[in-house]
């Protein structure tokens, strides 16, 4: 993207210009890699070895601060409280605050139309800039489009006057016509969401005038030319996801002051610092050096803090009341104002040889993005980009997406990016065709899937990520021989009760790792003294163990202990930039920033150490502590090094290191899921016993942790094929205010999950790493419902999967 | 109003409205160990032990802790001295943003106290009061189970080592305790 005003392609989207085709000389199968990268298993000291997640012993104990716990430290705090619309659609044409504004302990009262309310258009979503998302919202709302719009805030000096205050604002409405139905809002006579100037950056393909946001497509070949062949059967399916909820344990948080300078400091539960920083100083109109965002310990994201939800709110009070204020979401807002998944409808059509030969592959997604558009096309992008260039070999193959409003909450980021619904659609559809013609499921997936080697086409004919990919690493195989004798898929018994049938369902999914040619991490690391060291770094630890897997990156390098490390991350006053924690790209990107900030020191510690040894730097290298001489075997300690470099008679100099990463590559990780269900034919019941998920991540650079995450996401994904997510009543309204009427599988109600990790070496990769902690969450919808195939003969394609829908399709079936 | 009660181990007194609850007052003198995920008792992040009881202080009105005995997440361990639980989550990997994870702390204390050998059903079933969104709580119930087998070793080391031979703990078992690994066949699902 030459022009800088475009908004970068960022994740899969149709805004390349077409016909170009990946050249091979710029996708070379062998890589450039420095040998220190390909570590053998036993070379390693500190990567791909169990270490103790860094922050644990402080979160175990109760000491690790998030948000909400500085509240403490500020004796002047307000809390803050939100006013949200109670209609689906309308204008506001009335705000009556008095009441609020004379209440004792009040500070603060924003309307649309106060002076302190920032006005600007903008996204929520947390992207590169320019956003690939439209600037379609403002931070208080006259035109309200879902029931949990902002409208007006409150500061108070508890959350309980917050709270009183905000409930006596009266607010008057203009109320208009609402459509809640994708299908229905996507026709022309649907009442509309938006006027043209109402938005700012459009996005491709958009048409307002039937609520379109955007319209994306891409092709390789020729899919209607091998549609239309005689020699091959057309098969359609069409599949349906739920709106499901991050349901992050740690509500959207945030504090905000006004410092001794004048700067804005934010501390907040954020994904992404530096786009949450830009975003503000454009809202508010002040230099970016005026805007600090801090991240202290976040409870939990998976996209729906990759945004700037709240942040603008306590911002805008803390001015107006000028004092610190803290905002926490309640619940209840989690589920209705915050962020969800995209519902879709998912279309997938093939065309298959009689001998099994998959002629063509062919998506359509129709993407419910609610409200406003963060993150609409993007996500939709990767309903295509993402699971179908495991299958690289088939020659022709289209993706087509409308991503469209409706008068319904706004949908955002989530783990799998739009993954899970492309690969339900898909791992779905080809299981069922396989059966069709009579073809084992594994065998016919195999003749087409991705290898070592493959030239990825499919995952450029978009553009954006993935484009021009060429297949390094690719553990596919493995993963599935691994996971079948896991799950016991050549012995599968049956339940002694003859209305009892057990079957297991596979599927495969592959993801990115960081999004081509859109990524930016930094880092830079400080030698203390007393051979320790400071590391500072821009990525983001959300709870994933970033934090430790940067530390054992930069002591796999520096050759010292953990525990000599010290590691702050994620505070725009003091870390180097990053663009966040999403897109699987913490690892990778972030992660490669501090493999190069720590070998940019290390360079200076062997200069240090060839003094103080009197041998040439070639012959040293770094380790337990010391720099050694591999001739001689003298040795000097970091320790005497950091001394010397600070106390030196002849020459001093303060050992740092800095590191910079972005790359064109995404290289994907790869994942087989296997499921085990039994399902009674008489009512339709059905038990999950098992859940196999292995997982070709590179190299873990910390099993435990990668185990964990692979643990979660499949977790996650399991909830998407088993739970309603957020539902809404005939009006309209969400149906879920808190835990209890979301739900999702407790501990008691989840199956065994086994992860198992199958190390491949991705050379693009720190230490040979890729990423681990999206792909599983794309897998148990399409393996649950292969699985109820295997052992009923009846297919569930609307999730979630449930006794109903398999005792209907039962009935209709005998 | 004020009430009076021993938060771990100290005598404390807080000067309270009628109106507030347990997790509120916690917050504010400082005990901010106790999370709020949704103020309803519907997740467990605020869970703490009010005279042994596992309580979501979120809705538990603070006259509850009037002249009782509260047990938070403060009290437990500290970070150069873990207590066995806290150890044995740190060891599993079974913790990832940490934010369910002193109230599942409190939760599985409480457990253990009152059932010292718990199979894996009982541990799942125990903890379904209390939700995390990363762990797909595998890790923490395998945590869970190896805390009690700490736990009981501990109680023999303090026992002098006499039960070792005996018998190790109030399970019957002459010694055989089963460990975690084994006892995690044991399950309904
Ligand atoms: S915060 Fe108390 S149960 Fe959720
Ligand atoms: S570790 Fe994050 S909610 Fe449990």
């Amino acid at each position: 993207m030459s022009d800088p005003d475009e908004p970068k392609p960022d994740g899969g989207t149709a805004s390349q210009p077409e016909g170009e085709s990946p050249e091979l000389e710029d996708h070379p199968l062998e890589w450039d890699e420095p040998e220190n990268n390909d570590l053998a298993p036993d070379e390693r000291a500190s990567v791909s070895r169990p270490a103790q997640k860094d922050d644990d012993p402080k979160l175990v104990t109760g000491q690790a601060k998030y948000t909400a716990d500085y509240e403490t430290q500020f004796p002047d705090l307000a809390r803050a409280a939100v006013v949200r619309s109670e209609i689906l659609h309308g204008y506001v044409t009335d705000i009556d605050a008095s009441a609020a504004e004379e209440m004792d302990g009040v500070h603060a009262v924003l309307t649309p139309w106060s002076e302190g309310t920032p006005d600007a258009k903008y996204t929520s979503a947390g992207q590169s800039y320019p956003e690939p998302s439209p600037w379609d919202m403002t931070v208080l709302n006259e035109h309200v489009r879902y029931v949990g719009d902002p409208i007006a805030a409150v500061a108070a000096e508890d959350a309980e006057t917050a709270r009183a205050a905000a409930e006596s604002i009266e607010v008057e409405y203009e109320e208009a016509e609402y459509v809640l139905d994708p299908e229905a809002a996507h026709s022309e006579d649907a009442p509309r969401l938006f006027e043209e100037d109402e938005v700012e950056n459009e996005i491709v393909g958009h048409d307002y005038s039937r609520n379109r946001m955007a319209h994306i497509e891409g092709e390789i070949g020729d899919v209607e030319d091998a549609v239309a062949r005689e020699d091959v059967h057309v098969h359609e399916t069409e599949w349906e996801t739920i709106r499901q909820s991050h349901a992050q344990i740690e509500p959207h948080t945030t504090l905000a002051y006004t410092d001794e300078d004048d700067r804005h400091v934010l501390v907040t539960s954020t994904q992404v610092p530096n786009h949450t920083r830009r975003q503000l100083a454009h809202l508010f109109d002040v230099p970016i050096r005026d805007v600090r965002v801090s991240k202290p310990r976040v409870g939990g994201g998976f996209g729906g803090k990759q945004a700037m939800v709240v942040e603008p709110i306590p911002l805008a009070l803390s001015i107006a009341a000028d004092r610190p204020v803290l905002y926490e979401a309640t619940r209840e807002e989690e589920f209705h104002a915050m962020r969800s998944r995209h519902p879709m409808t998912v279309r997938a059509r093939t065309a298959v040889t009689e001998d099994g030969s998959i002629e063509a592959i062919d998506l359509y997604a129709l993407s419910n993005t609610g409200a406003y558009g963060s993150h609409g096309m993007t996500v939709a992008g990767n309903v295509g980009s993402k699971p179908m260039p495991l299958y690289s070999k088939v020659p022709n193959a289209r993706f087509e997406a409308d991503i469209v409003h409706t008068n319904t909450p706004q949908t955002g980021a989530m783990r799998g990016y739009g993954a899970p619904q492309g690969t339900l659609a898909l791992e779905g559809h080809l299981d069922e065709v396989a059966r069709d013609l009579d073809l084992d499921p594994v065998e016919f997936r195999q003749r087409h899937y991705m290898e070592v080697g493959d030239l990825d086409e499919i995952a450029g004919m978009m553009g954006g990520e993935g484009a021009e990919r060429r297949i390094r690493s690719c553990g596919l195989d493995e993963c599935i021989e691994r996971g079948k004798d896991a799950i016991g898929w050549d012995d599968v018994e049956q339940p002694d009760e003859d209305h009892l049938h057990r079957g297991i369902g596979m599927a495969l999914s592959a993801q990115g790792t960081g999004v081509a040619g859109d990524e930016l991490g930094a880092a830079q690391l400080m030698m203390n003294e007393d051979g320790s060291f400071h590391l500072h770094v821009g990525g983001v630890d959300i709870g994933t163990g970033a934090d430790t897997a940067f530390i054992q990156i930069a002591a796999e390098v520096l050759g010292c202990d953990e525990e000599d490390i010290v590691i702050k991350s994620s505070d725009t006053d003091v870390t180097p930039f990053d663009y966040g924690a999403y897109a699987s790209s913490t690892t990778y990107i972030s992660g490669m920033a501090v493999k190069k900030a720590a070998e940019d020191a290390k360079e200076r510690i062997l200069y240090w150490g060839s003094k103080l040894l009197e041998e040439p730097e070639s012959n040293l290298d770094t380790g337990d502590g010391t720099v050694y001489s591999e001739e001689t075997g003298a040795s000097v300690s970091l320790e005497e090094i950091g001394y010397e470099a600070a106390y030196g008679h002849d020459e001093r100099e303060h050992i740092l290191g800095k590191g910079t990463h972005c790359t064109e590559e995404s290289p994907p990780p790869f994942a087989a899921q296997f499921a085990d269900v039994t399902v009674d034919e008489e009512t339709g019941e059905f038990e999950v016993t098992e859940l196999v998920v292995a997982v070709d991540c590179g190299v873990a650079i910390n099993p435990g942790m990668a185990e964990g995450q692979v643990e979660g996401a499949n977790h996650m994904s399991y909830e998407m094929a088993v739970s309603e997510g957020i539902t809404f009543d005939d009006e309209g309204r969400s149906e879920v205010r808190g835990f209890d009427d979301y739900d999702w599988p407790t501990a008691a109600e989840t199956p065994t999950i086994e992860s198992i990790l199958v190390e491949t070496h991705e050379p693009t990769g720190p230490f040979g790493a890729k990423s681990v902690a999206e792909v599983p969450t794309n897998t148990v919808p399409p393996a649950l419902s292969n699985a109820i195939r295997e052992a009923v003969g009846v297919r569930i394609t609307e999730m979630p999967i449930t006794a109903e829908k398999i005792n209907a399709a039962l009935e209709d079936d005998g | 109003m004020h009430i009076d009660c021993t938060i771990n181990g100290n005598e404390r007194m807080f000067e309270v409205s009628k109106s507030d609850l347990l997790l509120d007052v916690l917050r504010r003198n400082g005990y901010t160990g106790a999370k709020r995920g949704c103020d309803t008792g519907a997740c467990g992040m605020c869970t703490v032990q009010i005279d042994g009881e596992p309580t979501m202080s979120c809705v538990t009105p603070v006259a509850k802790a009037d002249g009782a005995t509260v047990e938070t997440i403060e009290g437990l361990g500290t970070q150069d001295d873990l207590h066995p639980v806290q150890q044995a989550f740190v060891d599993n990997s079974a913790l990832q943003c940490g934010f369910c994870i002193p109230g599942m702390i409190m939760r599985s204390k409480a457990l253990l106290e009152e059932n010292p050998d718990p199979t894996e059903a009982e541990v799942r079933e125990a903890l379904s009061d209390n939700l995390c969104r990363c762990t797909g709580y595998k890790k923490i119930v395998e945590a869970v189970l190896d805390a009690s087998d700490r736990l009981a070793e501990q109680a023999v080391a303090a026992d002098g080592g006499r039960a070792a031979t005996d018998r190790c703990c109030d399970c019957h078992c002459a010694g055989d305790r089963p460990t975690g690994a084994d006892r995690r066949g044991e399950t309904d699902r």
